[in-house]
């Protein structure tokens, strides 16, 4: 099948495509991604790396002066607490820690699965909520007026020592105690 | 449908006499009127009817004659399914009957498109953003909704709440729920006009006030109040100002931006639109947030779980479009009538109080007191005209009307008051015929009180210290 596929293919995109089994979707795509700058030769004006959704988040600190420590309260109540930096989304810093926060829809504000209940004193330095994510937060149960979505806060200095609560249940809360896994 | 079919039939349209300029309203008028001909003349034969001027009336009284039908004049209680409303409902509830949520099929996306429109179709006619609608049962639920839902929602922060003794039931009664879970209600007293005073609103918000709610016009009395004036005040005070708009969509202009109006309810078939179904305005932006009072699917922005139905919706969104449209025209017509009502009862008997200031009122609604005679009795005389003593959820009561006694009418007044309520298919004939038979049957009942017979004799009623045997 995939030697048919090929044979269809454009020279250019035979050379792309060339040695198409990788060990996983993200070493297919920077194979891709390599193989077309190289056949299309194209100039990079940026030398700051470009990350994935998510991977900012995976580097650490690369001083202390970037470092937001914040604790997240789980849904059993335990107190979490964890070293982010500034610029890091809280959703995918989550993640990087092992903390529920699903992200059913990988912050494209299209779900509400990644409620949180912010600290009281801490919800005004929040940036206003987009419409978009208002309307995300009217699906949310639970709702309360210190609500946001996870996927939409992003760590500052003014948010060192921010407490946020995740609520009991979200939109996709099974009864059988299913946890539905960040994709 | 039907309204199509006959006005096809030459025949028809000849016998209804229409000239060139006349609306579609009185065209709406003789065609039901002709109908109501043809369906209670048992030989079918119309040549007995002519379109003359007291044709109306003739129906009118045949009707009740025959069919034991009385007029319609309770126009606040319901009112009929504009005919271009039921045209829009019926393929709805034929041939596309998908879900509107969905979304996998053109069933649903047909359905889906319906209802939309229908929400664009409400919007424009409060002026508010087609995402702002919501989709209830009607206006008892969004009064709910949006009365415990907001008080619910800001609890932590907020527990007072602002409304008028001149309320709708369901507005008093989730007031009363929440008194019973901690929140604290001030019910300010209006006006003998009916209208609220302004400063006592000032006076009675507090820090602690998360909510405003006032009725556009009075389901009872018709007073209207002053929303722009009201959404003013809570607006620089940071409240959130609801509007029980049921008796005022479609039949005053409502702008919600410019009456500050954060959530209102509306009534379908208050509106000639179909029963089972209202729609609960919710402000975008400023925020208004509201803790759902009914869980499910996160239909209607996750405010009120359950599957739309799409004929009510359609229907809602029609008469919704048609008011925008008339709005004007059925103002002008209505007061006319009213004033005919009025100024004929008035001419010919004496001591008949209007209840609420005609000035800052909706023609469509009388309410009359007729002093010294008991408003049931009256209704009971005018049994072929359908009236009413109060609103339709308590004339059952034996109580007077909580309305009349916020307003200070006396409690025999209250007894005495019958509420005339006038819509778009009200015709001068049905309104003369009403004003006749109530002076009569007034002028009757009073010959029989002894109270009347005093009041000739010039003695003073509050004189006299009244013992009980």
């Amino acid at each position: 099948m995939a030697a048919s596929i090929r044979l269809t293919l454009s020279p250019c995109l035979r050379f792309i495509f060339r040695g198409w089994k990788f060990r996983n979707v993200t070493e297919y795509h920077s194979n891709v991604y390599n193989r077309i700058h190289n056949v299309y030769n194209f100039r990079e004006f940026s030398k700051s790396p470009v990350y994935k959704s998510g991977e900012y988040e995976w580097q650490d600190p690369k001083s202390e002066d970037e470092v937001v420590n914040i604790t997240f309260i789980d849904r059993e109540g335990k107190r979490r607490p964890v070293r982010g930096k500034v610029g890091d989304n809280v959703l995918y810093l989550a993640h990087r820690h092992g903390i529920e926060l699903e992200g059913a829809c990988e912050a494209s504000l299209a779900c509400s699965t990644c409620h949180v209940y912010v600290q009281e004193e801490y919800y005004p330095k929040l940036s206003e909520p987009k419409e978009e994510e208002d309307d995300m937060l009217d699906m949310a149960p639970g709702l309360k007026p210190n609500s946001r979505l996870g996927c939409q806060i992003i760590l500052s200095h003014e948010l060192e020592g921010m407490v946020l609560k995740l609520p009991s249940i979200t939109r996709n809360f099974y009864v059988d105690g299913h946890v539905p896994q960040p994709h | 449908m039907l309204l199509k079919l006959l006005t096809r039939n030459r025949w028809f349209m000849g016998k209804l006499s229409l000239k060139p300029g006349d609306s579609m309203i009185e065209e709406m008028i003789l065609c039901r009127n002709l109908l109501q001909a043809v369906v209670s003349n048992r030989n079918g034969q119309l040549h007995k009817y002519s379109t003359s001027t007291n044709m109306d009336e003739k129906i009118a009284v045949r009707k009740f004659e025959e069919e034991g039908r009385p007029l319609y004049l309770d126009a606040q209680a319901t009112t009929p399914v504009d005919p271009r409303v039921l045209d829009a409902m019926l393929p709805y509830m034929t041939n596309y009957y998908g879900n509107p949520h969905s979304r996998t099929h053109s069933y649903g996306w047909e359905s889906e498109k319906a209802v939309e429109q229908a929400r664009e179709q409400v919007a424009r006619l409060i002026n508010a953003d087609p995402k702002e609608i919501i989709f209830t049962s009607g206006a008892t639920e969004s009064n709910n909704i949006a009365i415990k839902g907001v008080a619910r929602f800001y609890k932590i922060k907020k527990n007072h709440i602002i409304t008028t003794q001149t309320e709708h039931k369901c507005v008093l009664d989730s007031c009363r729920v929440l008194e019973g879970e901690g929140f604290e209600v001030t019910y300010l007293p209006v006006l003998p006009s009916g209208l609220i005073d302004i400063n006592s609103l000032q006076e009675a918000i507090r820090p602690t006030t998360v909510l405003v709610s006032v009725m556009g016009v009075n389901n009872e009395i018709g007073v209207q109040q002053p929303l722009a004036e009201i959404g003013a005040i809570c607006r620089k005070a940071k409240v959130f100002f609801h509007c029980d708009a049921a008796q005022a969509v479609g039949k005053i202009p409502i702008d919600v931006e410019a009456m500050s109006i954060d959530l209102m309810s509306i009534s379908g078939h208050k509106l000639y639109g179909p029963k089972g179904v209202g729609v609960l305005y919710v402000r975008r932006r400023p925020r208004v947030r509201i803790e759902a009072l009914q869980s499910g699917g996160g239909q209607e922005r996750g405010l009120r779980s359950g599957t739309v139905p799409t004929p009510l919706a359609v229907g809602i969104g029609a008469a919704c479009e048609i008011a925008k449209q008339e709005i004007q025209y059925d103002h002008n017509r209505i007061k006319k009538l009213s004033q005919r009502l009025v100024d004929q009862i008035s001419r010919s008997l004496t001591h008949v109080i209007r209840n609420g200031d005609p000035e800052h009122s909706y023609p469509g609604c009388v309410n009359l007191s007729f002093a010294y005679v008991e408003g049931e009795s009256l209704l009971m005389a005018l049994k072929d005209v359908a009236l009413s003593s109060g609103s339709a959820c308590t004339s059952a009561s034996l109580e007077p009307s909580y309305v009349l006694r916020a307003i200070g009418a006396e409690e025999d007044l209250a007894h005495s008051s019958i509420r005339f309520g006038i819509g778009r298919f009200t015709t001068e004939a049905e309104v003369d015929y009403t004003a006749q038979k109530c002076i009569h049957q007034v002028s009757k009942l009073r010959e029989m009180s002894p109270l009347w017979e005093m009041v000739q004799e010039g003695i003073d009623l509050k004189s006299i210290k009244w013992t009980q045997h």
